[in-house]
């Protein structure tokens, strides 16, 4: 018969069921119930073992906490899927893409200006290693965190700001801001390296000061929004203190530091570094 | 204008108007609330709605390159999807408006011209139901089942043919085994095993036995 496939949530959803004495889905991982009786063994301890979401039973069963109901936090909601869904599907566009622009520039034609896309097209010509195939990133998880942190800098008013001013064809090399190439082979500190210097560079901007309302943006910080807690951000503001002090440049929270960069999605700042 | 807006009252029309139009000025919350509630009220909107949300989604990516609307349309629904055990038992009609919707939302929202893939599996599960012994003997429901399966089954097959085969092994069983149906739903069930078989289509012979007009 066909297999019933149930969602988390559902599971809460159990009234009568003993939390001293029944089984839970980690009954078996405890010598004792809650009323302190020894179990016997598991035999017959778990009837709901089957139709647990495969989301739970991926996890070894030791791992979890014996009095919570369950990680419900950990089933994503179908906004979240579909969001990281379109950026692995993005991801792997862009690759296909890239694939395709490495190969033309390998053979010696006329390259046509491709405006879209990861990369600048100069970069094969110009360091004179097309990256082969085998040169190329194509890790999946990789790449989606790279083009999280590139979406970070893109969602600023400095960079529409930057690209409205600046057309690709006009920029120089050094002077201007270039996105990081994603499908480059770097170390996990070198990418973050160029991400910050990016943004630092971007900075130069970035719309005029506005009056007094800066210091606002520290209270309205949206976590969701923040890059992955190893990326290393000076953060000031930020007490829970994710980031390491010790290679950050110290930092003075003055009200010059957050001058004239209003964002369009609240997120940690970076600091200017002078 | 899509004669389906025809269902909302003036205030919602508006909304939807501007949110095509100017997509970061609207409520979008509220927009998408106001759909899907639509939506389990009434069958004929419900696929209808898919292509509104479908504008609405456009819309929003297009000027405002947000995603906003989608993501809370479908946590919407996906709380409707949990509560469907309660909404069944409450009442039939919306139990069947919900599924509807869902479909309808996979048919016409893509990620990149590709199915949302989160959509798969809770449809499937609401298909399973459908084709429950109880559930085939409502003919409701039965309506429902093969209207899905025509609109998103080869969608649906593509991405997890597995489960489409348990499916069909129910409505093979439902069409065999149970005594009680009525001869509409094995009309309906024999139809949708043809439709399935032929590769998602009717064979010309086979459209001329279900939907031609009978000669008396």
């Amino acid at each position: 018969m066909s297999e019933h496939r149930r969602y988390k949530c559902e599971n809460d959803y159990k009234p009568d069921e003993n939390r001293n004495k029944g089984a839970s889905r980690w009954s078996h991982c405890r010598k004792r119930g809650a009323d302190g009786v020894l179990r016997k063994s598991n035999a017959e301890e778990e009837p709901a073992r089957d139709q647990r979401c495969s989301q739970s039973s991926r996890r070894p069963e030791s791992f979890t906490t014996p009095e919570s109901d369950g990680p419900v936090s950990r089933v994503k909601n179908w906004g979240d899927e579909v969001e990281a869904e379109e950026m692995r599907s993005n991801v792997r566009r862009d690759m296909h893409r890239y694939r395709r622009r490495i190969l033309a520039a390998d053979f010696p034609q006329r390259e046509r200006k491709i405006s879209s896309g990861s990369s600048d097209s100069r970069d094969s010509r110009d360091s004179k290693e097309s990256p082969a195939k085998g040169d190329m990133e194509t890790d999946e998880t990789t790449l989606v965190r790279r083009q999280k942190q590139i979406n970070y800098g893109k969602n600023t008013l400095a960079y529409d700001r930057y690209i409205k001013e600046v057309p690709k064809h006009m920029r120089q090399q050094g002077v201007h801001p270039k996105t990081p190439n994603k499908f480059k082979k770097y170390s996990r500190r070198s990418w973050d390296q160029q991400i910050k210097l990016w943004r630092v560079k971007l900075h130069a901007w970035d719309p005029p000061a506005e009056e007094g309302g800066d210091l606002q943006q520290i209270e309205e910080i949206d976590f969701d929004e923040i890059m992955d807690f190893e990326f290393d951000v000076e953060c000031s503001a930020d007490t829970e203190s994710q980031c390491p002090t010790t290679n950050a440049p110290s930092l003075s929270l003055t009200e010059d530091s957050f001058t004239g960069t209003p964002k369009k999605m609240m997120k940690i700042e970076d600091a200017e570094m002078s | 204008m899509d004669s389906a807006w025809a269902a909302f009252d003036t205030e919602t029309q508006n909304m939807l108007q501007t949110a095509i139009n100017d997509p970061k000025t609207v409520d979008l919350d509220k927009l998408s609330n106001a759909i899907v509630t639509q939506s389990l009220k009434d069958l004929s909107f419900c696929k209808d709605a898919g292509r509104i949300c479908y504008a609405v989604v456009q819309a929003e990516a297009q000027k405002a390159a947000t995603s906003e609307f989608r993501r809370k349309l479908l946590n919407r629904l996906q709380q409707e999807f949990i509560a469907r055990e309660e909404t069944r038992n409450r009442s039939v009609q919306e139990w069947v408006c919900v599924v509807t919707f869902i479909c309808s939302i996979f048919d016409y929202i893509k990620v990149n011209n590709a199915p949302v893939v989160a959509l798969v599996d809770p449809i499937y599960d609401c298909l399973f139901k459908l084709a429950q012994p109880d559930s085939l003997m409502n003919e409701e429901e039965v309506d429902c089942l093969v209207l899905q399966l025509h609109r998103v089954g080869e969608q649906l097959e593509q991405t997890n043919s597995q489960r489409m085969n348990q499916l069909f092994y129910l409505l093979r069983d439902g069409f065999l085994l149970q005594e009680d149906l009525s001869s509409m739903t094995r009309l309906l069930l024999l139809e949708i095993l043809e439709f399935r078989a032929s590769g998602w289509t009717l064979t010309e012979t086979a459209h001329k036995y279900y939907y031609s007009e009978v000669a008396d």
